[in-house]
């Protein structure tokens, strides 16, 4: 595995030079918001800052997006033609937590049987550069609770580990090694390596926020019919903002729009949280209330995912926590059941 | 790598309009593409998408039989956007098909079997798939005795009446279609498909059930069948849910951790009973 040592100021100019050649993705300060972007060639990119508000999830799997197109002939609206290749891209930023949500959602849409080669084809295109959580930013950060940690390589190619004035930078795949030519040529040796051991230890103790995420499968098998579900949804206004900020939630819609003779296919980002997401055309709807559906949005993350990929689908970053309007506190509901 | 969300083409060769209240057609699919249809490769009990640019999908069970080359059929009742529109279609109209998506009736549990087929209604679509698949020349001595009970609230609303006819006049399969409640003209029984079941009362020894209906008939009959000794492993039946994808990405369609696109639609009853309700 190649290594390099960058000063810390570097780093801005680095991801801009990249940025000058291939597609980078990267957070930048938008109004009071910081969220990823696509970094205008020659763009700087913010290096310091807690996390972004929007996942990186859009990159390989956006809010919209076209998958084909049709066009209208004598005899009927006829396909016309696919979605566009995927660009060469790097992201640059993601947060180990953010970078562990894609082998989750590998999991999903690169099964053996039936893949998904929309996400598939910008996921191989895409480069992912971490930027290691020295102290992890939020009270709300709970990635340890999960399966993740602050410095965790799980879904990274380039993990980025500030150690004082420099970088620490390591090349983790061989779609990372291809970035090695924009980080100069100070290699980085075995005290630096024990220097980032000792970061990412020290990090793991500042996390506060602790949840038995990982217990309640067993409790959630046998209590699907429990009285806690009456109550979890009470003040859930059905916004969808956890679901939509989510890093690992997947659930979409697929709908055609016209214009003229012309039209495209797309899929948009759905919500298990709104009441038409499973509502059928004969008005009988499965899940006819919000208990039923902030019941499917905790199994679906505790129990579903893990019966089906042996994994949690949530990462820890937060994000619903911090932004449900109502506070609603997955946490406090993990925790809830636990105690069951 | 193969894109799953585009549609294959078809043509619309044929219309039949099912039922007197003229809401329930079949369309009979050619595939535009010699190729497509060898790699179309299916099961009875399996369903596709059909596709219709500018409208959107609906999920729906395949009706034609794999033992019947040269077409899909897919019988559809006019309810919402796609199949009002496919209502609206004429013969000699493109199209597309996606598919096949989920298991299928498990044929190579069935065989050797008796096979019960119980229907109601338009939920008769892949139960006919698997009647003629079955009585086949290929395949009939491939299984035992096949006893059907298929009934509709009215003469005028059971589908596939030429079908019927014909298999009327077979000495290899025990026919017995029931109406709720008859006309001047219909000369055949009445009585609904629970107390027909009973009354026809197919032996459960080495026996399977496979039931398709409205929720009230599947409450009824299933305690019918639980008398006569079969058992939760062998009464099977499919489910429907919304369904977008097909292929268990878009989460809309499940019940529990199963996707009722991709993990059924055909699910035992002691599958469905480890299962949460939800449905």
């Amino acid at each position: 595995m190649e290594k390099r040592l960058i000063k810390k100021d570097a780093l801005a100019d680095i991801i801009a030079k990249i940025a000058g050649d291939i597609l980078v993705y990267a957070p930048v300060k938008e109004e009071d918001n910081v969220l990823f972007k696509v970094l205008k060639p020659g763009g700087k990119p913010l290096t310091r800052y807690a996390n972004t508000k929007n996942a990186p999830k859009n990159f390989f799997f956006p809010h919209s997006e076209k998958m084909m197109s049709f066009t209208r002939t004598d005899k009927g609206m006829v396909f016309s033609g696919q979605a566009g290749k995927s660009p060469e891209a790097v992201l640059f930023g993601a947060r180990p937590c953010d970078a562990r949500s894609f082998v989750l959602l590998d999991m999903l849409f690169d099964q053996d049987k039936y893949k998904d080669t929309f996400y598939i084809e910008k996921r191989a295109a895409t480069t992912i550069i971490a930027l290691n959580c020295v102290h992890p930013p939020y009270s709300t950060c709970f990635c340890t609770s999960v399966g993740g940690s602050p410095t965790s390589s799980e879904g990274v190619d380039v993990a980025v580990t500030e150690t004082g004035d420099g970088c620490l930078v390591e090349f983790l795949s061989p779609k990372g090694e291809k970035l090695l030519k924009y980080f100069g040529d100070v290699k980085a040796g075995d005290a630096e390596e024990a220097l980032r051991k000792e970061i990412g230890q020290q990090a793991v103790q500042e996390i506060k926020s602790h949840i038995p995420a990982a217990e309640i499968k067993p409790i959630l098998d046998v209590n699907f019919e429990h009285p806690c579900w009456a109550t979890i949804h009470q003040k859930c206004l059905a916004c969808g903002t956890c679901t939509f900020l989510c890093p690992t939630c997947h659930c979409f819609d697929i709908s055609d729009e016209t214009k003229g003779a012309d039209g495209v296919r797309i899929r948009n980002w759905d919500s298990c949280m709104f009441p038409m997401f499973t509502m059928e055309t004969s008005g009988h709807n499965p899940r006819p209330t919000q208990k039923e559906r902030w019941r499917q949005r905790t199994m679906h993350k505790f129990k579903y995912y893990v019966d089906n990929f042996s994994a949690i689908a949530c990462v820890g970053c937060g994000r619903c926590v911090m932004y449900c309007p109502v506070n609603i506190d997955i946490r406090k509901i993990v925790t809830d059941i636990s105690r069951l | 790598m193969q894109n799953p969300y585009v549609p294959i083409p078809v043509e619309v060769v044929k219309i039949t309009t099912e039922v007197d209240t003229k809401d329930i057609k079949t369309f009979r699919l050619a595939f535009v593409n010699k190729e497509d249809e060898t790699n179309f490769s299916y099961l009875p009990g399996q369903f596709a998408e059909l596709s219709i640019f500018g409208k959107g999908e609906s999920p729906i069970g395949i009706a034609s039989s794999p033992t019947q080359p040269g077409y899909l059929e897919f019988t559809v009742q006019k309810a919402g956007v796609v199949t009002s529109t496919l209502h609206d279609m004429e013969e000699g109209t493109l199209m597309g098909v996606r598919g096949p998506l989920g298991n299928s009736w498990p044929i190579e549990y069935l065989e050797g079997k008796n096979i019960v087929v119980v229907g109601g209604g338009f939920a008769f679509t892949t139960l006919r798939s698997l009647t003629n698949y079955m009585i086949h020349e290929d395949n009939r001595k491939r299984f035992g005795n096949i006893t059907i009970v298929y009934g509709a609230r009215t003469p005028g609303l059971l589908i596939y009446k030429d079908e019927l006819n014909e298999w009327e006049k077979r000495t290899d399969i025990n026919l017995n279609v029931t109406v709720d409640k008859g006309d001047a003209t219909w000369k055949g029984r009445e009585g609904f498909v629970p107390a027909v079941c009973k009354e026809v009362a197919p032996s459960s020894e080495n026996a399977v059930t496979v039931i398709c209906g409205p929720p009230v008939m599947i409450r009824f009959t299933l305690p019918v069948f639980f008398d006569l000794g079969f058992s939760k492993e062998n009464i099977i039946t499919s489910l429907e849910m919304r369904m977008k994808c097909g292929i268990g990405k878009c989460g809309r369609c499940n019940v529990g951790s199963k996707y009722v696109c991709k993990d059924g639609p055909v699910f035992t009853l002691a599958e469905l009973d480890k299962l949460t309700k939800e449905y």
